[in-house]
């Protein structure tokens, strides 16, 4: 079996009542790039904002537009390497940073190559998947 | 593989559309592409600028560099006073012992990693079951094959001793024999520490020849010899081996499963990378413990963050390859006698031995030719530089 690692996060949201389209994008100018498919988009970012090999990096990741009714209660971000058949070596944590808006520490790229990135949003029992192709330079 | 191209004739250096094309009549350069130039250019520059350890509150600072220096060489810290930490890590072997696997007070499952460069480190040992250099420097000291000591025996001998006791009581605020036993033995490991970051390896060849790619320099870039610039397109390229082998250190500081025999001995696993994350999380002597230093624990990210996976079974440190030349026998277990050996296992890995799946799509045979192998070997021969350390 082959483990990879996820971040996830069981927030009790008191979320009645959530409209089904999650929060506003922020602009570019904020260092957010966007990802979308679909119902679906996200806003995130690095911090650092330049992924590097084996350096430890932090994601702020908003919730934009979701599918389904309800809250987004988790992102789970994960990373794999295609080509390599590996994922990451860390076991990521996950924060709610306020509504539609989680922080993700932990993570760690520790290989030069292309890595695919997925954000799977949780509403309920709705999975919604994002992918995200990061090519990390040596 | 494609072959590399030759260009000898030209009198200008000229670098463009991804290659360095030129040399003067008698040198001669490869043509590297502009992916290999970025490949070539993440390993430098070196030396890498440092600074102290904020888990170690002496790290730096010239009393603890010179305690720990004293106690690295005195085999007072070991329970039979037979042996130190030099006994393993001989300066005059490149910080290590030579021995496929060294020799305490009996014979241990792994080769004694060379020191140099360890305040690069992520994790310490074959397997990482330390997160600080400090902590590495205390599991030698209480193994029952190693120096077989005590926290109670280290601070009974360092307080017997007036010179070590004054030492010890001018670095820490307090007296040895005051001291709680456990304290006073993390205290000699933190002057260990100090000491031993101290021990930087200096500048190679090859930093000399990717500094000259950096700045254009065809004529400096010619001196490097062409065997190892061959071994250093396939050490880029073809064998993947900076893949893992990233960096200025020529590490990524994590661990990987390279098909090397696991059995320690005669049915009994070495669990690697498994058992080091276990020995890890047993010990009070971590980045989330009591003694680092470090009140606000920014260095303790990896140690927070990291879980055992099932491919973590037989994975073991992915070494810096600065100084490999000098550093034989290779491979956890030390069954790999010179490089050419490594080139060869490499070459002819057997993907049975590996673990898991994981690691079996990023090694895998590489099937080098004899020339093949020679000249990855002589690239590597070139990252060789003078060790300096603390007088």
């Amino acid at each position: 079996m082959r483990a990879r690692w996820a971040a996830a996060v069981a927030f009790a949201s008191s979320a009645a009542g959530f409209l089904p389209a999650a929060s506003a994008c922020p602009s570019a100018d904020e260092g957010f790039a966007r990802l979308g498919s679909g119902q679906a988009e996200i806003a995130y970012r690095w911090e650092p904002s330049v992924l590097k090999v084996g350096q430890f990096f932090t994601a702020e990741v908003i919730a934009c537009r979701a599918p389904a009714a309800g809250a987004v209660r988790e992102i789970v971000l994960d990373a794999l390497m295609p080509a390599h058949g590996h994922g990451m070596n860390y076991r990521p944590t996950l924060a709610q940073a306020g509504p539609d808006r989680f922080r993700i520490t932990g993570l760690m790229l520790h290989m030069p190559g292309r890595w695919r990135l997925t954000f799977d949003l949780m509403q309920g029992d709705t999975r919604t998947r994002l992918t995200q192709e990061v090519d990390l330079k040596p | 593989m494609r072959a590399p191209a030759l260009i000898a004739a030209c009198s200008a250096l000229a670098i463009a559309g991804g290659a360095v094309l030129a040399g003067d009549k008698s040198q001669t350069v490869l043509s590297f592409s502009s992916p290999e130039r970025e490949a070539i250019l993440s390993h430098g520059p070196w030396p890498l600028p440092r600074s102290p350890d904020p888990s170690n509150r002496v790290s730096g600072q010239a009393g603890a560099i010179a305690l720990g220096r004293r106690l690295f060489f005195d085999a007072r810290l070991s329970a039979d006073q037979k042996r130190s930490c030099a006994t393993c890590h001989d300066p005059a072997l490149s910080f290590a012992d030579g021995r496929e696997r060294s020799l305490g007070r009996e014979r241990v499952d792994r080769n004694a990693i060379a020191l140099a460069n360890l305040q690069l480190n992520r994790w310490f040992g074959w397997t990482g079951a330390a997160d600080s250099l400090w902590a590495q420097s205390i599991r030698p000291i209480l193994d029952d094959k190693e120096l077989g000591a005590t926290p109670e025996l280290v601070r009974d001998r360092l307080a017997a001793d007036a010179g070590l006791s004054a030492a010890y009581g001018r670095l820490f605020g307090a007296e040895p024999a005051r001291e709680a036993p456990e304290r006073a033995l993390v205290n000699v490991a933190k002057a260990l520490a100090a000491f031993m970051e101290t021990i930087v390896t200096g500048r190679t060849a090859f930093d000399a020849f990717r500094d000259a790619l950096a700045r254009g320099d065809a004529a400096a870039m010619a001196r490097y010899p062409l065997p190892a610039q061959r071994g250093l397109q396939i050490f880029i390229g073809k064998g993947q081996c900076a893949s893992c082998h990233h960096g200025p250190a020529f590490t990524n500081g994590e661990f990987d499963d390279v098909g090397v025999a696991y059995f320690a001995a005669a049915g009994r696993v070495d669990q690697g990378r498994h058992g080091g994350i276990a020995a890890l999380r047993a010990s009070p002597f971590t980045l989330l413990g009591p003694y680092n230093d470090d009140a606000t624990r920014t260095t303790a990210g990896p140690t927070r963050h990291v879980e055992p996976q099932h491919r973590n079974w037989g994975e073991f440190r992915v070494p810096s390859l600065r100084n490999v030349a000098n550093t034989a026998p290779y491979m956890h277990n030390g069954s790999l006698a010179t490089l050419t050996d490594v080139a060869r296992h490499y070459s002819d890995v057997d993907i049975e031995r590996l673990h898991g799946d994981d690691g079996a799509r990023l090694v895998r045979p590489l099937r080098l030719g004899p020339q093949e192998r020679a000249d990855l070997v002589a690239f590597l021969e070139t990252l060789s530089g003078a060790i300096a350390v603390a007088d």
